[in-house]
């Protein structure tokens, strides 16, 4: 096929594949899923100056994405990976985040983006109101007050070493070690 | 630790910096700082801790760790602790040892390893690229020779690890399946897909072995020594394969035969009966066949068993965490509940449901544990009477399956010695057993299943006992149509004649015994297809256009993982048992369950809806094995007995006119030369067992020491970390009140005297 737009330059597709655990081809489904998401925005050839970097999807297009489409916690994770806490992605965030979440990367970097996004409300620390946030994001609102605070108080009990009524970054760090369930669960396959 | 290192560690840690948290900071000021220059918030010096300062050297040492074996990394996840360490001070070393050129330039290969690092940075693209570009316009020492060569290697090594992995993503079979399965039911249920797929590959294996060691020499070599017997009428003891020979008169092909593997299907490569009992001849060399036989039967099943251990070691490993787990129940609900695959809508839903499900539950339980010492006598003598009864009634008809299995089989073997005509007739008769197996099968899990709600039993004991159950019906189904062939077979008959007509026993019950197994083999995959289609499928059309009540209740149904895997594991069975009767049963096998991913993808995506019930991947991996690790003894010990002690039939096989088939491995055994044998005794020995056994225990009994000594050691330090905590609890109010006092009194100070101040 010789009139084929070239998508990337060969350059910044040797430098995604540094940077990202994906390959060339997962590259370039990933595109073609940005692309679709808002074809009047993204041109179809990313070669232009910084396109990748510059042309930016609002976060309600986003969760439009099929594979993110039903997960309870698209709004938090997009946000997470957006530069300005926004939500709103360019491309290179839009691969940084599914680079993460492929099955290539690592345990470790998996658990850091997996506390900051349980982390709601930023300070590094996941305290009694995050827990519940999440619980109520996990069950559409549906256990009732004193329920919802048992879990949360039984779950910081559970996983609070220093007695700080939060859970910090290494605490969250041992509990996640001892779910099996965390590494095959927290993945999209693309 | 050398100049490269430094640089390198200080560029790493800016790429995690700049990631912000105050739980990845590098470096904190140590305890020369007087209170004077600190900053005045009280935060501050929680930095300051020991137990932080601690925090921030475990990110790092863990973080050069990661770097220094990421080469495995990237193939194996689960890296051991030590190894890593050991890694690391290889490496340490290798770099102290480098030249003093290096001390400020960074060579290329350390360059290559933080360009293959960049990946794991948690920091956005424009500063990977960032450093990225850095790295590669830095100033980079040349390696020379031999390094050169080394580090080309590791490159071309690298990509070509990346290139299988893309070809290995092109050519996996069925990973768009898995994906849309993952995306409807969860990784649960994917997992008993894979485990489909993991069956068909152990059947595919040992139909290359089969093929190779048996059959293909079977057909390309002759036999060595000529026919004994010339005359047809003969009836003495050497010419009994003659007469077996002869039986095959009828070899048209119709579709009976190939349902019953009897007629044409008989004389054919597929059974026990078609294979010589001589040592076949070649121009190049001559073949064992008897010995070849047993001994590919021996390799296939101990790599079966070996591919298990493997998959359940991993499994276990996993169940061990778990089990420490159970501390962060609820910390894992939270964190691990959601399933990050699920793309469906209606799955989603159902998934919300099913994590507000397992809250209860886990509440429920408790509520229940206290119920439970609250609760007086006369309510547990009550439960106590009903799980009796109930288990009593259970038992009752397991018995009950068992008999009219045995019966049925006694009925069809006697009604077939007649003469029947009539095709379908026969057919029905030859299947009528394994008709009424398939049919309890069907039936009485239901039964146990309705008879677990009644007992009370607490959620998840109740799927077991379910479970339990009908495991125990499924194999002691099987155990009873063993027995039958057993009763069968066993009757022994004059040794100079070929058969009497007193047994019933048939001229080559190797090959009878494989062609039972193989219509139960069939007509077990043949069922479940005609229920997934035919029962399951129009019952799903009916809950789905028809919207009253009662259609609704007809018609919905859950994805049962435990039966479906129990279905699975059954089929396996037969064909351990059965590939030393039929010995290409494994390849008949490997289409099956090939056949069986479409069957149950079918049941799982179009009939079904997502279960309430959440099935843990870590956890069904797991099950799977140790039900199939179950089976496999199920399957084993009859044949190992058959093996040792029933007499082949004399008609047949590569094992007739021997008195066992363990006759002919001690035959060869004692044409071994004279001091293997004498070793193998001297091993086998009582003067050499004996210690070796007390020796083995002890270190058992050592081993279990340790193992309970190190959890008390982890609760130990659990407490220890939980009172250090509260020390720094403790410490942090005090310091903090301490310096709003100094604060304080410095205040006093400026005030009263501004002018020394300025100075």
């Amino acid at each position: 096929m010789g009139n084929k737009v070239v998508v990337f330059s060969e350059e910044q597709l040797q430098d995604y594949q540094d940077c990202t655990f994906l390959t060339r081809k997962d590259i370039l489904r990933i595109q073609k899923k940005f692309r679709n998401l808002a074809t009047d925005i993204v041109p179809k050839s990313m070669t232009a100056g910084n396109v990748t970097s510059t042309v930016m999807l609002p976060l309600d297009t986003i969760v439009k994405l099929p594979e993110l489409r039903e997960n309870p916690f698209k709004r938090r994770i997009c946000e997470v990976f957006s530069k300005d806490n926004t939500g709103n992605l360019t491309f290179d965030e839009f691969l940084d985040m599914l680079s993460i979440f492929s099955e290539e990367a690592p345990r470790d970097i998996k658990v850091f983006y997996a506390f900051k996004i349980y982390d709601f409300d930023n300070d590094n620390h996941i305290g009694n109101e995050d827990m519940c946030t999440a619980l109520k994001i996990l069950t559409v609102n549906e256990l009732n007050a004193e329920e919802m605070n048992q879990v949360c108080s039984k779950a910081i009990e559970e996983a609070d070493v220093d007695g700080d009524g939060k859970l910090s970054y290494m605490e969250f760090n041992h509990v996640i070690l001892r779910s099996p369930e965390f590494f095959s669960t927290f993945h999209i396959r693309i | 630790m050398s100049g490269g290192e430094r640089k390198k560690r200080i560029s790493k840690g800016a790429g995690w910096e700049e990631a912000g948290g105050e739980f990845y900071q590098e470096c904190y000021p140590g305890a020369e700082l007087d209170i004077e220059h600190l900053p005045r918030d009280p935060h501050y010096f929680a930095t300051l801790l020991p137990s932080k300062q601690n925090r921030a050297a475990t990110t790092r040492r863990s973080r050069c760790d990661t770097k220094s074996t990421y080469k495995r990394c990237a193939t194996n996840r689960s890296q051991n602790y030590s190894t890593m360490q050991q890694n690391t001070m290889q490496n340490d070393v290798h770099v102290a040892m480098m030249p003093d050129l290096s001390e400020n330039l960074a060579n290329e290969e350390t360059t290559w390893e933080e360009m293959m690092l960049i990946k794991t940075m948690p920091i956005n693209m424009s500063q990977k690229r960032e450093i990225k570009a850095k790295l590669l316009s830095a100033d980079t020492f040349r390696l020379q020779g031999l390094k050169q060569f080394k580090l080309k290697k590791r490159k071309l090594w690298e990509y070509l690890k990346v290139r299988r992995k893309e070809l290995y993503k092109m050519i996996e079979l069925w990973r768009q399946c898995f994906i849309t399965i993952e995306g409807n039911f969860g990784t649960g249920v994917v997992a008993f897909f894979f485990f489909i797929k993991w069956l068909m590959f152990l059947n595919l294996t040992i139909t290359v072995i089969i093929v190779c060691f048996v059959v293909v020499p079977t057909l390309l070599m002759q036999e060595k020594e000529s026919d004994p017997c010339a005359q047809i009428n003969d009836t003495s003891y050497e010419c009994c394969p003659k007469i077996y020979f002869n039986s095959w008169t009828n070899l048209t092909i119709t579709p009976y035969n190939i349902l019953q593997g009897n007629g044409w299907l008989e004389s054919t490569i597929m059974f026990y009966g078609y294979y010589p009992n001589s040592i076949l001849e070649n121009v190049i060399l001559n073949y064992n066949l008897p010995l070849a036989y047993i001994a590919t039967a021996a390799v296939y099943l101990l790599l079966s068993l070996c591919a298990m251990i493997k998959k359940a070691a991993s499994g276990f490993k996993d169940r061990l965490m778990e089990s420490e787990g159970q501390y962060y129940k609820y910390c894992s609900m939270v964190f691990g509940g959601w399933d990050f695959c699920i793309s469906n809508e209606s799955s989603a839903k159902i998934k919300h449901k099913a994590i507000y499900k397992e809250i209860k539950e886990n509440l429920e339980t408790e509520r229940r544990e206290e119920e439970k010492k609250n609760r007086n006598e006369e309510e547990e003598l009550r439960f106590f009477f009903i799980r009796v009864f109930l288990n009593g009634i259970s038992i009752l008809i397991c018995v009950f399956a068992g008999l009219l299995i045995f019966y049925t089989f006694q009925y069809s073997v006697g009604e077939l010695q007649k003469d029947v005509h009539d095709d379908l007739h026969r057919l029905l008769l030859e299947f009528a057993p394994y008709l009424c197996i398939v049919g309890l099968n069907l039936v009485i899990p239901n039964i146990l299943n309705y008879f677990v709600i009644l007992e009370n039993y607490s959620p998840i004991s109740a799927l077991r006992v379910a479970f339990f159950r009908t495991v125990i019906l499924r194999l002691s189904s099987l155990g009873v149509l063993l027995a039958s062939f057993f009763s069968l077979v066993r009757c022994t008959s004059d040794p100079a004649t070929c058969s009497s007509p007193i047994c019933q026993k048939p001229l080559c019950w190797e090959t009878y015994i494989g062609q039972q197994i193989y219509k139960l083999l069939i007509l077990d995959i043949l069922s479940n297809a005609a229920i997934t289609f035919l029962v399951n499928f129009p019952r799903m059309l009916l809950a789905k256009h028809l919207k009253c009540k009662f259609t609704q209740i007809l018609g919905a149904q859950e994805f049962e993982l435990p039966k479906h895997v129990l279905d699975v594991v059954y089929s396996q069975t037969l064909v351990w048992f059965g590939s030393f009767y039929a010995p290409l049963l494994p390849a008949l096998a490997t289409v099956l369950f090939f056949l069986v991913f479409y069957i149950k993808k079918f049941a799982c995506l179009v009939n079904s809806s997502p279960s309430t019930t959440i099935y843990r991947a870590s956890r069904s991996d797991s099950m799977f094995m140790s039900v199939l690790l179950v089976s496999f003894t199920v399957a084993v010990i009859p044949w190992a007995y058959t093996m040792t002690e029933l007499e082949p039939s004399k008609s047949c096989g590569p094992y007739m006119g021997r008195l066992s088939v363990w006759s002919l491995i001690r035959e060869f055994y004692n044409s071994f030369p004279s001091w293997v044998i004498f070793c193998f005794e001297g091993i086998v020995s009582s003067t050499f067992a004996v210690p070796t056994f007390f020796i083995l225990i002890l270190s058992l009994y050592y081993y279990y020491i340790v193992s309970k000594a190190n959890k008390q050691m982890v609760n130990v330090l659990k407490k220890q970390l939980i009172l250090e905590g509260h020390d720094k609890q403790f410490l942090l109010n005090r310091l903090s009140a301490f310096i709003k006092q100094h604060q304080e009194r410095h205040k006093a100070i400026r005030s009263v005297d501004p002018p020394n101040n300025s100075n």
